[in-house]
């Protein structure tokens, strides 16, 4: 049986809507706090595990590898895991493996997200995790596919946009007092309905804000636990779990996935009825619908009577019998969506311990619950943590923690220190298969298609080759479809994919309509036209309009909108058709490409090397505790994971006593085409010195150089990213 | 370690692949998996998938995990690592005891990523790295130092070229298996000096799956099945300033753990053959030296042709190895077929990091 797991200590940078620190440093500055924190040093950690959500808002490929040093991994086991938006509560659960097998005695856990460098604004980076050929087309976002949920769950539960607005205003209302908190506010319900409207029902102030900033957390298995004078607060649950990516296909209203999740947690903790072994709950709420529809799976309880009776008498509030968000959650601390996560995580570790402050419930604690949900409406993470009755941590730093106490430094604009800019040009095009290809010959035509999944008997929409709940048996028999069909839920969106507003007076009517003739989940997300957006209902029933035949080209944009139907009859026959010949020119393909830019904050070592470059000078920083000096200059060692100045522990360093360390002469730009003339990259690096600078060599017709040619730094005209680092051979 | 490998699947392994989805191709490869190890889909437990955001140009690519393995509302989630990475993963969630049966899973639509060396490039820092070449630069630059720390010469690494794509005409699931000679190599199109274009792997598609399992899972429902002994894995600093380029820390500490496991004292005696990461010539070199097995023993090393043969598969490419390896010890590699009871698999994410991994593999189950 597994080793039981303790958290014994917490660090958090501010949250932050933009920070100066690079994506590392944010990471480094949780963790020295983390380890500060369970009286640690970073040789006492066996592994470290990060979580990160998508590499669209940091703007780095593999950022989990970017993040390796900053995280303390470096020569270490060092793993990141990734379930989208789930991803902060997936962290404890990846730590918990890593010393439950009996790996490891500790792990560290590190969560961080940096959304500011996403331009024109992160919430673009959510168009590309739509399908891309039945979605994407659609410009769809993650606005969206949260009001079709929200609008859903108001329908089916009874909850009116006041009760939600109330919901907002509560937990933001609970962040006052969490240190770490970015948009902690007083505000009303009637603050939350008079904000903007940006896809109905989703108003500005029902959202939480996009963040920067790490957690970490450390993990040790229980001889190590007992050791320290800290009272342990022990995982006791763990559950995840991920539903199918076919969202359309299933009732928003309620996230088994999330339910299941934590039936698994409750099951390993021995939890029978949760609402009443359970004595806080700190469920994911991205947005403030999301806390109770989170909360009715976390209590188990599909009717909702339960979490409804608690909302209206009170009892979700801090001093009510069932506290939910007590840490002011993603709406009042802020939204970096993994740190957020973890950082439910710690609220557990805070409240079990006695270390949450002003935050601080009404006790005994015994129990208490964080979850996190992500991807397509799809995954649930699910952590029970529990306290044995010690005594209550009686002075610790977090208990009196302010905001000012933490690191992180905001910052208003990119723009007001070293910043690089990059576009890159990330392009596809995607092989559609044979289910597809024959799905997309359909609209073609003018008909949509399906796949008849004989062994559960659902018509699946849009057509696939196999069944993904029935064993993968294989599935053969494909049909056109009627083009009619009933709006399951629907938004009204006043802004595009990328969070820009549609000119005054627009609308776009996003719907999930169930098809006629077929099984009711079965459905497709598009457009609504030829109706007032005022008139939009559940239930309403709709009709494809297609583009005229000549215009079609195989493209979910062929059906332009479904339109009200009315008493109209429609035809519902379905006809068995021939699907597509497996030949080169059968078997489509999809182009697509990345549609994002990046503006990063050179960070606060970055800042330092340039504005020394700027001037033509180098400086290094001192690490006290190797008494050396390292290039290029940083804001922690990794080797320590101490925090540096690079400003009060700079070293200057004579530019032009380089010498080559290594190089190699370069025939190809970024894309893979050749260069006109070929570049030579060199690594310098600078007696006396650890660590080295790489940049161009500038050589001149009949130069020479070796490894070990001395070296002397260019000053550059103009200072705008690495491409400007060069240097030219010296006579020294 | 009690976690064994009950069966795997693979789909694809070729330069381009028209004809199917990656739901399809991986569909395809699950199945073949689940046959393999004797299992049906609902005595599967969960799934752990590798996989990166910017290969698939999903920018959050575990959503479109679960359904092409039938693993729909089971415990699944994302490594964003090797293949071998995923496996670590995996198994430490079995050695939890609470899960006995996982699937692990990866693949590359490599050939619909149309700005390869872009999309490498954009793992670079923004701040001190991402130049505006290729960024191939890293691995050239990686070769220099190897050649000028460790005294290896430049026609070695020209040789496990030579070696592994001539091998790879033996292995009828690797697309790139070629007859060269050192010159073809030296000579052939520089692209970051001292590299040339052969010594960089070509790209593939491919979608690999394994079952993973407890010892108990293995002997009551797998018919041939083999046993990881160890497996460990490392990661050298992300600070490409302050790196040794001529060594891959992360490839040491994975076989220092995973040897350890294993009981293992000698490598390059107590192991039959290695599977290592190729995917630049002078990095297979550099791994082995890293696992502590010199080249004056001549050890045997990637039979079926390695990535240089059998293609970068992303992700996946450490799968495809671990495919091969396990084929070795079935006696099921046909015309690559060496002696084999004990193998080593070993991972490297590529550039620009040092992050490795490092798996001992059993034919049977040996005590420590």
């Amino acid at each position: 049986m597994s080793n039981r797991v303790a958290v014994i200590g917490v660090g958090m940078t501010k949250f932050m809507r933009r920070a100066q620190e690079a994506p590392g440093e944010l990471a480094a500055q949780a963790v020295r706090m983390a380890l500060e924190d369970a009286g640690l040093d970073i040789d006492d950690i066996d592994a470290v595990t990060l979580g990160t959500a998508p590499d669209a808002f940091d703007g780095i490929h593999m950022k989990g590898e970017h993040l390796i040093a900053g995280a303390g991994g470096s020569n270490k086991p060092y793993m990141r895991h990734f379930i989208g938006g789930a991803t902060g509560v997936m962290s404890p659960i990846h730590g918990w493996m890593h010393v439950a097998s009996g790996k490891y005695n500790s792990c560290l856990v590190v969560a961080e997200e940096k959304m500011s460098p996403c331009t024109p604004h992160p919430a673009g980076a959510f168009l590309t995790i739509f399908d891309r050929v039945t979605e994407q087309p659609l410009e769809l976002t993650l606005i969206h596919i949260f009001a079709l949920e929200m609008a859903r769950f108001m329908h089916v539960y009874g909850y009116s946009e006041r009760d939600l607005a109330e919901v907002s205003a509560m937990i933001k209302r609970n962040a006052l007092h969490h240190p770490a908190s970015q948009v902690a506010v007083d505000l009303s319900a009637d603050d939350v309905l008079n904000s903007p409207l940006l896809s109905w029902p989703v108003k500005r102030l029902d959202i939480s804000p996009t963040s920067d900033a790490a957690v970490a957390i450390i993990m040790v298995n229980e001889r190590i636990a007992r050791t320290l004078k800290k009272a342990p607060v022990f995982i006791e649950g763990v559950g995840f779990r991920l539903e199918t990516a076919y969202w359309c296909t299933r009732d928003l209203c309620y996230p088994d996935y999330v339910a299941m999740a934590a039936r698994d947690a409750y099951k390993m903790a021995g939890i029978v009825d949760p609402a009443t072994d359970i004595d806080f709950f700190e469920p994911y709420d991205p947005f403030d619908y999301k806390a109770l529809h989170h909360l009715n799976a976390l209590l188990l309880d599909k009717t909702g009577r339960t979490v409804r009776n608690l909302f209206e008498s009170g009892n979700l509030t801090c001093e009510g019998s069932h506290p939910m968000c007590p840490s002011g959650g993603a709406l009042g601390v802020g939204n970096p969506i993994a740190a957020t996560g973890l950082m439910k995580i710690a609220e557990l570790y805070f409240q079990l311990s006695g270390q949450a402050g002003k935050r601080q419930l009404q006790g005994p604690l015994r129990r208490g619950v964080a979850q996190a949900w992500g991807d397509l409406m799809q995954a649930g993470t699910v952590v029970v943590m529990g306290a044995e009755g010690a005594s209550p941590v009686t002075s610790s730093r977090w208990n009196d923690m302010k905001r000012e106490d933490l690191p992180g430094t905001p910052i208003k604009s990119v723009d007001d220190g070293p910043n690089i800019s990059d576009a890159p040009d990330l392009r596809y095009a995607w092989d559609n298969g044979f289910a597809i290809s024959t799905y997309l010959d359909g609209l073609k035509k003018g008909k949509i298609r399906g796949s008849l999944d004989s062994r559960t008997n659902r018509m699946m929409v849009p057509a696939r080759p196999f069944s993904e709940i029935a064993d993968l048996a294989p599935v053969t028999n494909y049909y056109n479809l009627p083009d009619s069909g009933v709006v399951k839920t629907f938004t009204i969106s006043h802004v595009n994919w990328d969070s820009s507003p549609l000119p005054d007076g627009e609308v776009n009517i996003f719907a999930v309509i169930a098809l006629d003739g077929i099984n009711e989940d079965m459905g497709l997300v598009h457009k609504l036209g030829e109706v007032d957006h005022q008139n939009v209902k559940i239930g309403m029933r709709v009709k494809a309009v297609w583009k005229p035949e000549s215009k079609r080209t195989g493209d979910i944009l062929d059906i332009k909108y479904f339109a009200p139907l009315g008493r109209k009859k429609t035809n519902l026959e379905m006809t068995q058709i021939k699907p597509v010949e497996v030949d080169v020119l059968a078997m489509s393909q999809k182009q697509g490409k990345i549609p994002l830019s990046y503006r990063y904050t050179a960070g606060v070592g970055g800042s330092k090397f340039y504005t020394d470059l700027a001037k033509g000078e180098i400086n290094g920083t001192f690490v006290a505790e190797r008494d050396e000096v390292i290039i290029p200059p940083a804001m922690f060692d990794e080797e320590s994971l101490s925090i540096l100045d690079p400003e009060k522990d700079a070293r200057a360093i004579n530019p032009g006593s380089g010498f080559i360390r290594s190089f190699t002469v370069v025939y190809e730009d970024r894309m893979g085409h050749l260069l006109d003339k070929e570049q030579v990259v060199v690594q310098v690096e600078f007696p006396g010195v650890t660590g080295s600078i790489f940049g161009m060599l500038e050589v001149k017709d009949g130069e020479r150089f070796y490894e070990g040619s001395p070296v002397t730094l260019v000053k550059p005209k103009k200072v705008s990213g690495p491409d400007m680092v060069a240097f030219k051979l010296s006579s020294r | 370690m009690g976690v064994a490998l009950l069966g795997m699947g693979i789909c694809g392994f070729t330069p381009t692949s028209t004809g199917l989805s990656y739901r399809e191709m991986i569909a395809k490869a699950a199945k073949m998996a689940y046959r393999d190890a004797g299992v049906t889909i609902d005595q599967i437990d969960g799934a752990v998938s590798a996989e990166e955001d910017f290969p698939s140009g999903y920018s959050i690519a575990d959503e479109y995990v679960p359904d092409q393995l039938g693993m729909v509302r089971k415990p699944v989630y994302t490594i964003p690592g090797d293949f071998m990475h995923a496996v670590a993963s995996a198994a430490m969630q079995i050695e939890t005891g609470r899960f006995d049966i996982l699937v692990v899973e990866s693949y590359s639509k490599a050939s619909n990523v149309l700005t390869k060396d872009e999309m490498v490039r954009f793992a670079f820092d923004p701040v001190f790295n991402r130049f505006g070449l290729s960024p191939h630069w890293l691995a050239g630059l990686e070769l220099n130092s190897f050649l000028s720390e460790t005294g290896y010469a430049i026609e070695e690494v020209a040789e496990v070229v030579v070696k592994n794509r001539g091998a790879a005409l033996a292995n009828s699931n690797a697309p790139y298996g070629d007859n060269f000679s050192v010159d073809d190599v030296l000579d052939s199109r520089p692209v970051s000096l001292p590299l040339t274009e052969l010594m960089c792997a070509h790209y593939a598609d491919g979608a690999v799956i394994a079952v993973l399992g407890t010892d108990e899972a293995a002997y009551r429902y797998s018919k041939k099945p083999a046993f990881i002994s160890g497996i460990g894995w490392g990661s050298g600093t992300s600070i490409l300033e302050r790196r040794d380029h001529s060594f891959s820390i992360g490839t040491a500490l994975a076989a220092e753990r995973a040897c350890k496991e294993s009981g293992i004292n000698n490598p390059g005696e107590e192991i039959d053959a290695f599977f290592v990461s190729d995917t630049y010539a002078h990095r297979q070199l550099m791994h082995m030296e890293a696992i502590g097995v010199n080249g004056n023993r001549n050890p045997v090393v990637n039979p079926d042709g390695g990535a240089l043969g059998g293609g970068d598969m992303f992700e996946a490419t450490g799968g495809a190895r671990l495919y091969e390896a396990f084929t070795q010890l079935r006696g099921e590699a046909g015309r690559c077929q060496i002696d084999a009871e004990r193998l080593l698999v070993h991972a490297w994410r590529g550039i620009p990091t040092d992050s490795c991994v490092v798996a001992i593999l059993d034919k049977d189950r040996r005590a420590l």
